[in-house]
């Protein structure tokens, strides 16, 4: 009895098991909806799809809180921080005062350049192994090393001491990584701008391509690039090409805006003026959820400039502006300063004066001064009807380099003086209405603050300039440490990397 | 209602079989408990050497088909048994007597996959009965275990009705999400989100599988701890009715106390000239107190109502229960926008088909519609963020023409009925708005879901020794939300110029297969009890869509239809699936007893997920415990003291694959994109997400468990655990250096962690004459420690974050997860001289610029400057002891019973005040803030130039401790003699008032002590939980 109970037990177990074992794949999925890394980068078309993911960390000029534009124009003479007080932001305002450290250091400012960097490593590594046309893969090549170059070239202005990886890191390698000498950097950078000049296109179709990087991009940068590294003749050189003859359309089809307000215009994207831009939509209909991710396509510059509860009383003149936080207000100084320059209305929404005049009201935020960044203010007319939250969904393309700049640092590379220079200086002028003044370093100097305010250049010029510390001390600004930023905690957990100088 | 009239049929026929037993030769009668004299529902009643069986039915009567001269024993659970001989055809009356040893003997626990005796459960099982938990007002089942269970910590997610809680067992077992425990109902497994599908009096039993011993048995996911569900099943004999209905308000417990606008004014006007500013209110004097925004929000008199009716029985054959449920509660705020219904329908069913075949079903299917806030405990906006941090002077209507027609107040502002605009403030601004005027916004906005849960089985009795059991269960739910957003100005950062509304439908079918063969056999004095099984579980097998269109011709939500015609750039949708989840396993349990005084147990599962790669697929989960009666041993004296003794221990492992899926592999994914062309359109981009880890493997829990059973004197009955669990290779995102340049972090095995603990459950029962009088508490420790963090980062930040603050907790080595961390401060300059005197040992100022009326920080390293490196722990956000007492009171026909709960030794944080805004308001805390030497050592100046970080730091001045006791439920009852009732043919009926929440004992300051969520212990502005008070009746035939 006992044995005939133990069989049905040992037969029923069996059948059991068996009924598993026919079930071995059970547990076995394949991912739907994305791609094995290995099966990637086999045709035309992924590798397009992955180039658009290297030129999405451009957006890092004006997109997210955390962008280039609101950080940098932050830590200028030009500008406080402001924003809704004296915590709004620690990284912005720490900038502001001088007072980063490696915790509040915004680590976005790396990691975001790293992936942009690591995309086009991956595609520029993948890339010989597709099926396509060899021109458009030498094309694609050329673009996703301008776009590094670019990435590396904020990097090292902005870290100084950073990692120099031109492939993806091995899984076994990561925390062996060490920081490279910045000549070796900047070597690098040349090496990636001279190879992308070489297959750039000169001009790309408009309807389709606006936005993807040119040769005359590729110079411009690379002009820049040299004039950063003090090579003043080889950054001439370069930018002659951009410029061409002052004041007329270049071989590159650059040509000055007539009028200096429609830089500011959100429609007019992709205009004479720009040379490398960077691109936004409300298509992607951001929201708080992914603001700042690859995913964000709005420009965030816009709400954060914005003034806070700005209002109208019925009848008012003042410009319809939906409101803002109040970040990058402008200092009393650069208002003395642009106050009677053609360019000031364009420039500066000066809502103190509108507030005195019974025109408008808003709330005062930190640092405020009521000086507002008038060429970067949300507008209502772009405020989107689609989804998402309005105020992530701006439109608003901002330059990464506009041909005014060129004009400028071709002047500059050309020792401020002899008639090219002063011709390039007169030219910028022009287009605002000013008379010519004599082209020297000072004028320059002066010119660039006006001209490109708020676009956030100040800070990597006065520190170029070595004027840095003369204009900014009273900030907090220390010299020999303070013209770049510390390295980011997260980098130094378990790796090999050395903090700043004044850092530690 | 063709769906009712089929289910009013199935009621007839199944109450039709109930009566098919009525034959001759019957034998009725009537089975009491001794000590009350009510009567027992569900007492066996067998003849004695036969086959026949019935059970009393709900006024304790039963019939039962017999020949003379047989001999009925009667049995009940915790009572004495009782044997009659049957002499004639007269009405028999048993009456019987309870037993405290018995007690623990009788009762029977669900273990997962069959049940044992408690007398031989070697593990640590905590067990709710239906009878703990039938005078607690209707809600979800985590508030059930509240206070019931040692070791298990439940935290209210929200006071809005409806909300889910957080429940740990025994401690945080891993890190980031996936710490709830895995929940089995009626042998189904199933997410948390089901458990808010279940009526409560639906519930026979809930059993917590605590310890790694018991719940190896469900392996793969059973390290938080597994909670098993029993609904009601009918039983054999007449129809039983009951109902139980109430009718409840409810309203806030408390409010905070906020600046009136007289204080307010003042306040501000001192913040701004200390920071250089102007005075901002020059005309203190008219403003008076201003605003109360709390009361504009809170609900005093919030209605709640629920009826539950069921119907069982059912004969030898076939029994069934059948259930209804509905209840209806608002919220204590806002309640226009705060509400939740929920309607359930079960059916439950067994059938003995022949001697060898039995099949068993049950059923529920569920309607929730929650009306929710649209943003609770967050400081970003939301009528309670907005009440807390809105200042005073803003009027909530305007009535002066002139101002309703100013620049203020366009068009689209909200108006009151009649055509006021409601008050918009131009003090303070961002998300914060008027409340009454966002209310108006939200309405029509709801979420929803349809649950269907269920399961069915077939049993064979091969033998009287082997049964084989094939059981198929699942859940089929639909889920989804549906918004209008009108046109609306609510202040100048809230301003929507073109009405939405969107629409969202979402679908998971989970499912579960299991087949088990049980062998038991008794051989002399050993038994033997065999299982073994195959199951196979899917979930997050579904997906969903989401619609919206938007500039629809109308202005109100009740006129909202996606009917209206609509053009592309006014539509937008968007759809997902999601990412199957499959797990496989084989697993084994052998009981075994000796005379039920030597027991062991051993288990062993294993499970393959699809989380993990081909080098890690499969995991083994083994465990073992032994029990020791002692008191059963010759060489134990009998003793009054000590009646009875169990001693047991175990030890085991068990696993968790709460992970990301894929996390084996590097993906390219899409989501990488930028818009190129000037079409203003999106252009995809592709990218690797992540780093691949094939060695991707099990997250491990090993626990040990040793702890003891015992009857004192003759009233005390006490169990006693102690546990440690140690969960290894804790599955988390990998902090890794951004120059990698990846978008995600990888996934890896990179923490340990350990929960050490005691546990306390005393029950005492005693009679006082005609007082009935019982008792039960437990009490429970826990510490929680990090071991281990992986060697590349020191430290792993908190996933909780306030504002600028960023983190506010750390996970470290040596503390406990997602500790406190921050500044310590060391009271408040005074004076000048204070703060020069603060120096480091090179003579230099350790707060240059400090003022007076700022905080001193502890400068914690001790190197003479205070940075982020002087950060230390506060304090743990989990509470270091729980427990929870019940007590009961029955006198004659009137009952009382108290019920309270409380938790203690953990930090709350308490970020109620948004830190952008300068002139938010403040608590009148703020009232007695420095304002020269000698005024307050803890609460700094105010200045709009808080150079010294008085506010913007995280420090100890934003914790406060978390201790509280709750009167959670106080019920009066009155049971009216069942002789009065005959004539109506009820059994029972019983009236009661219920306090729900009557009292908080605590000192924190913020609305509630109970703060659930991922993060516990976070205060951003809790909805709290609700005082109400309720008044019912139970009816039974």
């Amino acid at each position: 009895m006992k044995k005939i109970q133990l069989n049905y037990f040992i037969v029923a177990s069996a059948i059991m098991l068996s009924l598993l074992s026919c079930k071995k794949d059970f547990v076995e999925i394949t991912p739907k909806g994305q791609f094995l890394t290995a099966n990637y980068y086999q045709n035309k078309d992924q590798c397009f799809s992955a180039l658009v993911g290297v030129y999405d960390v451009l957006r890092k000029n004006s997109g997210g809180f955390e962008n280039m534009i609101t950080m940098m124009n932050a830590g200028s003479d030009d500008h406080f921080a402001g924003g809704g007080g004296s915590s709004d932001g620690a990284g912005i305002q720490g900038f502001s005062k001088f007072a980063l450290n490696a915790t509040i250091m915004p680590s976005s400012f790396w990691s975001d350049h790293y992936q942009g960097i690591f995309k086009a490593n991956v595609l520029l590594d993948k890339l010989p192994n597709a099926t396509m046309d060899a021109t458009l893969k030498a094309r694609f090549a050329g673009e996703a090393k301008a776009l590094r170059a670019n990435y590396y070239f904020n990097l090292v202005r902005m870290f100084k001491n950073i990692p120099l990886l031109t492939k993806p890191v091995a899984a076994t390698d990561i925390y062996n990584v060490v920081q490279a000498a910045p000549t070796d950097v900047y070597t690098q950078i040349e090496n990636d701008l001279l190879d992308a000049i070489n297959v750039l296109p000169g001009t790309v179709p408009l309807s389709t391509e606006s936005g993807r990087l040119t040769k005359g991009a590729a110079k411009a940068l690379l002009g820049k690039v040299y004039l950063f590294e003090g090579k003043n003749s080889l950054a001439a050189a370069q930018l002659a090409d951009v410029n061409g003859t002052p004041g007329s359309t270049s071989t590159y089809g650059y040509k000055l805006l007539a009028n200096f307000s429609d830089l500011w215009v959100v429609s007019n994207k992709f205009n004479s003026e720009s040379i490398i831009e960077a691109c936004h939509t409300n298509a992607g209909n951001s929201d708080w959820g992914w603001w700042g991710s690859s995913s964000d396509e709005g420009n965030s510059v816009n709400v954060m400039v914005g003034p806070r509860n700005y209002t109208r009383p019925t009848g008012s003149t003042a410009a319809d502006l939906p409101s803002g936080w109040s970040f990058n207000v402008f200092t009393q100084d650069f208002y003395d300063a642009i106050k009677s320059d053609p360019r000031f209305a364009s420039t500066v929404f000066d809502l103190k004066a509108l507030k005195a005049a019974g025109q408008a009201d808003y709330i005062e935020g930190y640092q405020n001064t009521g000086y507002f960044l008038n060429k970067f203010l949300p507008r209502q007319s772009d405020v989107t009807t689609g989804a998402g939250t309005p105020v992530l969904n701006y439109r608003q393309d901002t330059y990464v380099i506009r041909l005014a700049d060129t004009y400028l640092m071709e002047a500059e590379a050309l020792g401020a003086t002899g008639a090219r220079a002063q011709a390039l200086l007169d030219a910028v002028r022009a287009r605002v209405g000013l008379g010519s003044v004599p082209v020297s370093l000072a004028a320059i100097k002066s010119e660039r603050r006006l001209e490109l305010a708020g676009e956030g250049h100040r800070f990597f010029d006065l520190v170029r300039w070595g004027d840095a510390a003369a204009k900014l001390s009273s900030r907090g600004f220390v010299a020999g440490k303070s013209e770049v930023f510390p390295i980011p905690f997260s980098e130094l957990q378990g790796t090999k990397l050395v903090q700043n100088q004044g850092y530690n | 209602m063709k769906l009712k009239i089929t289910l009013l049929c199935l009621v007839f026929f199944l109450a039709h079989l109930s009566q098919t037993i009525a034959q001759s030769n019957v034998v009725t009668g009537k089975v009491l408990n001794k000590t009350t004299n009510e009567p027992l529902v569900g007492a066996t009643v067998k003849v004695l050497g036969t086959k026949t069986a019935v059970v009393t039915d709900s006024s304790g009567n039963f019939s039962v088909n017999l020949t003379k001269g047989s001999v009925l024993v009667v049995s009940y659970v915790g009572m004495n048994s009782q044997q009659k001989s049957v002499r004639g055809a007269e009405r028999l009356v048993f009456s019987l007597e309870e037993n405290a040893e018995s007690t623990l003997k009788d009762v029977v626990v669900n273990v997962g996959y069959g049940t044992q005796k408690k007398s031989v459960l070697t593990g640590a099982i905590s067990s709710v009965k239906a009878k703990d938990i039938e005078k607690v007002p209707n809600g979800r089942i985590e508030q059930v275990l509240q206070g019931r269970v040692s070791g298990v910590t439940v935290m209210a997610n929200s006071g809005q009705p409806g909300s889910a809680s957080t429940i740990r067992v025994r401690g945080i077992t891993t890190f980031g999400g996936g710490n709830d425990p895995l929940w089995v109902i009626d042998g189904t497994v199933l997410d948390a989100g089901a458990i808010g599908a279940i009526n409560q009096s639906d519930i026979e039993s809930i059993e917590v599988l605590k310890d790694a011993t018991s719940a190896a048995i469900y392996g793969t996911r059973a390290a938080t701890g597994v909670i098993l569900v029993t609904t009601k099943k009918g039983k054999a004999g007449k129809l039983s009715v009951s109902y139980n209905g109430f009718y409840g308000v409810s309203a806030p417990e408390k409010q905070l106390n906020l600046l009136n606008a007289t204080q307010y004014a003042a306040l501000m006007n001192e913040k701004s000239v200390a920071g250089g500013g102007s005075v901002l209110f020059p005309n203190l004097g008219s403003l008076g107190t201003g605003t109360d925004w709390q009361k504009q929000i809170f609900n005093n008199s919030a209605n709640r109502y629920s009826h539950e009716l069921s119907l069982s029985g059912g004969t030898e054959k076939s029994t069934f229960y059948l259930s209804f449920g509905r209840q209806d509660q608002q919220g204590i705020v806002a309640s226009e926008i705060s509400n939740y219904t929920k309607t359930n329908i079960r059916l439950n069913s067994t059938h003995k088909i022949s001697k060898v075949f039995t099949f068993g079903q049950s059923i529920g299917y569920s309607h929730q519609k929650a009306v929710g806030l649209g943003n609770t405990n967050s400081e970003y906006g939301g009528p309670l963020s907005s009440a807390i941090n809105l200042d005073p002077i803003t009027p909530v209507v305007v009535t002066d023409p002139v101002v309703a027609a100013s620049g203020q107040y366009p068009v689209n502002a909200i108006k009151d009925g009649y055509g006021n605009p409601f008050g918009i403030s131009s003090i303070v601004g961002q998300e914060m708005t008027n409340p009454k005027a966002y209310i108006q916004t939200r309405l029509g906005s709801f979420d929803w879901s349809d649950d269907v849960i269920g399961n069915a089985y077939l049993e064979i009795a091969v033998n009287k020794h082997i049964k084989v059991k094939s059981t198929i269960g699942g859940k089929l739910a639909y889920w989804g939300s549906q918004g209008f957003t009108p046109v609306a100005y609510l202040s100048a950062t809230n301003n929507v110029t073109k009405n939405s509304f969107g629409k969202s439908t979402n679908t998971t079918l989970n499912w579960n297969i299991e087949n088990t063969i049980m062998y038991s056999n008794k051989i002399k004095d050993h038994n033997f009890n065999v299982l073994l099984g195959q199951g196979a579980y899917v979930d997050n097998n579904g997906g969903g869509t989401y619609a919206s269109i938007s500039d629809l011709p109308i202005s109100s939500y009740e006129d909202a239809s996606f009917n209206f015609p609509t053009t592309a750039a006014n539509s937008n949708s968007s759809t997902y699936d999601l990412t199957i989840h499959k797990v496989s396993s084989l697993f084994a349990r052998v009981n075994y007893d000796y005379k039920e005084k030597y027991m062991f147990t051993g288990i062993y599962r294993r499970d393959g997920s699809t989380r993990f790669g081909a080098n890690n697929k499969f995991g083994i989960f083994p465990s073992f415990s032994l029990g020791w009666v002692a008191s059963k041993e010759d060489f134990w004296k009998k003793n009054d003291f000590v009646k009875y003794l169990k001693v047991r221990g175990g030890y085991g492992k068990v696993g968790n694959d709460n992970i990301v899926d894929f996390g084996y592999l590097s993906t390219v994914i899409g989501g990488f994109n930028y818009t190129l062309g000037n079409s203003g359109l999106i252009t995809t981009g592709y990218a690797p997400k992540t780093l691949d880890n094939p060695d991707l493997h099990w997250e491990q829990t090993t626990q040990t468990n040793i702890g003891f059973d015992a009857q004192l004197l003759s009233n005390f009955s006490l169990t006693f655990d102690y546990f440690n669990k140690k969960t290894s290779g804790i599955l988390r995102y990998i902090p890794i250096p951004g120059y990698v340049g990846v978008s995600s972090s990888p996934v890896g095995n990179i923490a340990d962690m350990q929960n050490t603990g005691l546990e306390f459950e005393l029950g005492y029962h005693k009679k006082f004459g005609e007082l009935n009088f019982s008792f039960t508490g437990n009490f429970a420790t826990l510490k929680n420690e990090v071991t281990y963090v992986n060697t590349d980062a020191d430290f792993i930040n908190g996933d909780a974050a306030f504002q600028s603050m960023g983190p506010v907790t750390r996970t470290q080595v040596g503390q406990s997860y997602n500790s406190f961390y921050g500044y310590q401060t060391a009271g408040i300059f005074q004076t000048v001289a204070d703060v020069n005197n603060y120096k480091n040992t090179a003579g230099g100022l350790i707060q240059p610029n400090a003022k007076p009326g700022d905080f001193r920080w502890v400068d914690a390293n001790g190197d003479g400057v205070i940075d982020p490196k002087d950060k230390v722990f506060l304090g743990s956000n989990i509470p270091k002891f729980t427990y929870g007492f019940t007590m009961n009171f029955e006198y004659k026909g009137f009952d009382l019973m108290v019920f309270a709960q409380g938790a203690g030794g953990n930090k709350i944080f308490q970020g109620l005040r948004r830190l952008d805004i300068g002139t938010a308001n403040y608590q009148t805390k703020a009232m007695s803030r420095w304002t020269g030497a000698g005024t307050s050592n803890d609460f700094p100046r105010l200045t709009t130039d808080d150079q010294n970080g008085n506010f913007t730091n995280m420090s100890n001045f934003y914790l406060e401790d978390g201790d509280y006791l709750r009167l959670k439920v106080v019920q009066f009852g009155y049971t009216f003699h069942h002789k009065l009732l005959n004539k109506i043919g009820a059994s029972k009926f019983r009236m009661y008032v219920t306090a729900e929440n009557l009292l908080t004992l605590t000192n924190y300051t913020g609305y509630d002590p109970e703060i659930g969520g991922g993060v516990m212990g976070v205060d951003k502005g809790i909805y709290p939980q609700a005082r109400s008070f309720i008044i019912g009746a139970q009816l039974q035939f």
